[in-house]
């Protein structure tokens, strides 16, 4: 449904000129809930704001529905009101001088609808958004989440092709934060929208989301469904940004193949574990494994792999499990135990890394931080 | 947003090109004048520097570089001080009967300066001044306790006549600030009064330098109270200097343009300062899609302190000068309330006014102006702000500098640089009613721009672009969007370009005909006759006419834009 090709951007002039975008390439299929996910400054909301034409790149392409909508090389682009997008802004954007129905039935009038048309759709989607009956209420005597079902309703009114989320949930407290999560995900599946949507919170981006494209520093670092890009990360920014997880270096000595995982030298000894398609043998590798992953046992297991020993230092009960930090030699892991697994500091345990959680990943360099500047 | 197309273009284009030719030519031939030996079209005129030699070398110079100083510093003091204090009771306290304050501070504020001034003269003056009278009556002192011809006395009238003006845009600001930035104070444990101090004034601090700027220049270009006051007095400035070089016989506009230039490259600096400290846009956007709600601070048992300070100031700005105009007006010849004159109240000087031959033409003529260039003045601007302050263009910067350059011409050498323009250009409106629609046009484009661009940078980029994502045009977002939000900015701005419109009198004077009459030039001719009286009468039948647009222009506002 949206295709971008080699976007490349830039903010500012000479000097202070920094490149946002660096050649971001993404296929966005249609009736997904596609995140753009990433930390502050890596590009995501740029990416959004160029399909919506707020933005104009400086190289690339941009096609909506097979319509180009921005293309460097042939000198096209489509301004903003001219491609077929509904918006959600983080801050709303409720126009302060309209009620309800007047903000809503904007898209609408700006497009000299007759009346009695304008009238209906904007009942119909004030009622699937859930605000059915607020219509004359003036926008400013809105309460927060109720402001976020009008921006909603304003951008799906007109039946737009992609339906484009900045960062929606952040002005919304805890509470509504989650309900909402389930609301945006039961409604765009309800009208089967293309819809983009922009976090900075990855467990936002895990529940919601069909797939998910992970960005950093301007560069997209990889794409996949949240289960893929959870539990088989093919990059270690990946599998750092999205939930806690355990790094352990290393050099690879054997990629292994089929069902045979391969081995490789650690600190802790030579361990099996799965590693991505892009290692290769006597590469620099470093293993990721989850903390809820990690088995721990009282004893030592019999006739496993990948045993290594380890003292308890801290175990804090969260209700639903232990979260611990355990001491192999000079590291600390993360493991997450079983509410019933007793666990008190000091103690002598033994942990399996399972090698089929074991993930190998390419060592990548520490990216410098001079993407920062916004 | 780059892509224009064609309506878009059109508009901002042609707007830009209109502020290039308004501000632009007036400029360059005042430029071209101050380096010229001669006025245009005499025989011999040559290129010269003698005009700043003679200006600069001269020791009054100087003198009249520190008067004007004081006189503008002084006048912004006053008003801004009296003007800002009302605003904020106004809007955000709990000081009982506040909803007068408005309607009070528009009296002031619509009597024309040159009535003010006169009022003052007949309240101050040594020997005729009814406060001068009253107190030595009162106190049983020898001579006069105020004296209204001295420095002290013309930055009182001035002040006193010009802090309306602050009160209007300062409450406008306040209205539209987000007070939850407040509460998110008070809740982190600061008083209101460290609140007040350390948030609502770094907020509104664009504003308020803004109005501040305003203020100075306002008083540095002021001609009224200078000339009535200052000129008897022998307190020059540098606008009643360049009204004497010009008035002399023969004139020397070459002296006046080299000063004239000193002012310009004086609020020049003030505007690339403005600019300075404007640059962080989103740091100020104060109006968010988020509703807002204004909030109003409980002065407890202090809210009688400020309701009663407020009355006074009130006593002072409208009710004396107002009585004496009033007075004035009803008497068949000047003087003092007394038992005797009471009896002779007549309504002779009205009726003298309405029979006067160009009375209907003048009031006609005033008013299609007044009406005309506060609107016209305020759309151009709206859309130049919105280049300035939300695009990125290129050259915003210039066209924001351009659109305040009127600012700093004096509205008597505004007048001289628009007769050689249009004697000089094949344009035929000299001598028209169109010459002074542009005069006006021209000289109160800066304060639009001002009211306009203040509003502007308070809101946010995403309202905006919420209606271009839901596939309006950029016409249609600015009408739609924009203007409805601005519109408490929008109408301040108007009210007061229409009423300082229908009181111009420096500029009008040298560009009226007998059919473009005025009603200023009428209070002027008759004052010039001596007929004080005759004057006053004039004087409230056009603040009768100033009250009914104002409030007509306030209905419609609150009806239009945002109630908050």
């Amino acid at each position: 449904m949206v295709q971008i090709e080699s976007l490349e951007k830039y903010f500012g002039e000479d000097k202070e000129r920094v490149h946002v975008l660096k050649g971001i390439s993404l296929n966005i299929p249609e009736g997904s809930l596609y995140t753009f996910l990433g930390p502050s400054g890596c590009g995501k909301t740029t990416t959004l704001r160029c399909v919506a034409g707020l933005e104009r790149p400086e190289r690339g392409k941009i096609a909506i529905d097979g319509n180009p909508v921005f293309a460097s090389g042939e000198r096209v682009y489509v301004p903003t009101n001219k491609r077929p997008i509904g918006m959600v802004f983080q801050s709303y954007a409720i126009w302060p001088h309209m009620t309800v129905f007047q903000n809503v039935a904007y898209p609408l009038t700006i497009h000299r609808r007759p009346k009695s048309e304008i009238k209906k759709r904007v009942e119909d989607v004030l009622r699937i958004v859930g605000l059915h009956g607020l219509e004359d209420r003036p926008a400013p005597k809105l309460s927060g989440g109720q402001q976020q079902r009008v921006a909603f309703a304003r951008a799906l009114v007109n039946e737009p092709k992609v339906l484009l989320l900045d960062e929606p949930l952040s002005n919304l407290d805890a509470k509504l934060r989650v309900q909402m999560r389930f609301e945006i995900k039961a409604l765009q599946r309800r009208i089967n929208i293309t819809t983009i949507f922009v976090t900075h919170d990855q467990s936002e981006a895990l529940a919601i989301s069909d797939q998910i494209a992970v960005m950093h520093a301007g560069k997209l670092i990889e794409v996949g469904t949240p289960h893929q890009l959870y539990s088989r990360p093919t990059r270690k920014f990946t599998a750092t940004f999205l939930g806690l997880t355990n790094l352990i270096e290393g050099k690879v000595i054997e990629m292994g193949g089929d069902s045979k995982p391969g081995r490789i030298e650690t600190k802790k000894g030579i361990l099996s574990f799965i590693p991505a398609t892009s290692l290769g043998r006597n590469q620099a590798a470093v293993i990721s494994i989850r903390p809820e992953h990690i088995p721990v046992h009282k004893e030592k297991p019999q006739g496993l792999d990948n045993v290594v020993e380890g003292t308890v230092k801290e175990a804090i009960f969260m209700g639903d499990a232990y979260h611990c930090q355990i001491a192999v030699g000079d590291m600390l892991l993360a493991v997450h135990t079983h509410p019933f697994l007793n666990m008190s500091p000091g103690e002598k345990v033994y942990l399996y890394l399972d090698p089929q959680s074991c993930n190998g990943l390419p060592a990548e360099p520490r990216i410098r931080k001079e993407w920062m500047k916004p | 947003m780059k892509a224009f197309f064609s309506f878009q273009t059109l508009v901002l284009v042609g707007c830009s090109l209109f502020v290039l030719y308004l501000a632009g030519i007036p400029l360059l031939m005042l430029l071209y004048g101050s380096f010229r030996s001669a006025p245009i079209g005499e025989p011999g005129a040559a290129y010269t520097i003698q005009n700043y030699v003679k200006a600069y070398f001269d020791r009054e110079f100087y003198f009249l570089f520190w008067n004007s100083l004081k006189y503008a510093v002084g006048t912004c003091a006053i008003s801004f001080l009296i003007g800002t204090y009302l605003a904020w009771i106004n809007e955000r306290t709990n000081t009982p009967l506040k909803k007068l304050f408005m309607v009070m501070s528009l009296i002031p504020f619509i009597i024309p300066g040159i009535l003010s001034t006169i009022a003052w003269i007949l309240l101050l003056s040594p020997k005729i001044g009814l406060i001068n009278l009253a107190v030595k009556g009162l106190l049983g002192l020898e001579s006069a306790p105020f004296n209204i011809y001295s420095m002290g006395g013309m930055v009182w009238a001035e002040g006193i006549h010009l802090y309306p003006l602050v009160f209007l845009l300062m409450s406008a600001a306040f209205r539209n600030m987000d007070t939850s930035l407040e509460e998110a104070a008070l809740t982190a444990g600061s008083s209101t009064f460290t609140t007040f101090r350390k948030v609502t004034l770094p907020l509104m601090r664009p504003a308020m330098f803004g109005v501040l700027l305003i203020m100075f220049v306002r008083g540095i270009e002021a001609f009224e109270v200078p000339a009535l006051v200052g000129v008897p007095a022998k307190i020059s400035v540098f606008t009643t200097k360049i009204f004497l070089a010009i008035h002399q016989f023969p004139s020397d506009f070459g002296l006046a343009g080299a000063y004239a230039v000193t002012l310009l490259v004086i609020s020049t600096v003030g505007v690339l300062i403005y600019q300075r400290i404007t640059r962080g846009e989103e740091r100020y956007a104060t109006v968010t899609g988020k509703g807002y709600r204004p909030r109003v601070i409980d002065l407890g048992l202090w809210k009688y302190v400020t309701c009663a300070s407020a009355f006074l100031i009130f006593f002072l700005a409208v009710v004396l000068p107002v009585f004496i105009l009033l007075w004035s007006s009803f008497i068949p010849y000047y003087g003092v309330p007394s038992a005797e004159l009471m009896a002779k109240l007549t309504l002779a000087n009205y009726k003298y006014i309405l029979n006067y031959p160009l009375a209907l033409t003048a009031f006609k003529n005033s008013f299609y102006l007044s009406v005309g260039s506060a609107t016209l003045v305020m759309l151009l601007t709206s859309v130049i702000a919105w280049i300035t302050v939300k695009s990125k263009l290129p050259g915003r910067i210039f066209l924001d500098n351009l659109a305040f350059i009127p600012i700093a011409m004096p509205g008597i050498v505004l007048g001289v640089s628009l007769i050689w323009v249009y004697l000089t250009l094949p344009i035929p409106i000299y001598g028209t009613i169109w010459v002074l629609l542009l005069a006006y046009i021209t000289k109160f484009m800066p304060y639009g721009i001002r009211t306009a661009s203040a509003s502007m940078i308070q809101i946010n980029k995403e309202l905006e672009e919420a209606s271009l994502t839901s596939g309006g045009t950029w016409f249609q977002t600015f009408r739609k969007v924009l203007l409805p939000l601005l519109m408490p900015g929008f109408v301040a701005g108007w009210i007061y370009i229409s009423i300082i419109s229908l009181r111009e009198l420096s500029t009008s004077i040298l560009l009226y005909s007998y059919n473009s009459t005025v009603l200023s030039i009428m209070a002027f001719d008759l004052w010039e006759g001596g007929q004080y009286t005759y004057v006053c009468a004039l004087g409230v039948l056009m603040v009768l006419l100033l009250v009914a647009m104002a409030y007509t222009a306030r209905r419609l506002g609150a009806r239009l834009g945002i109630q908050a």
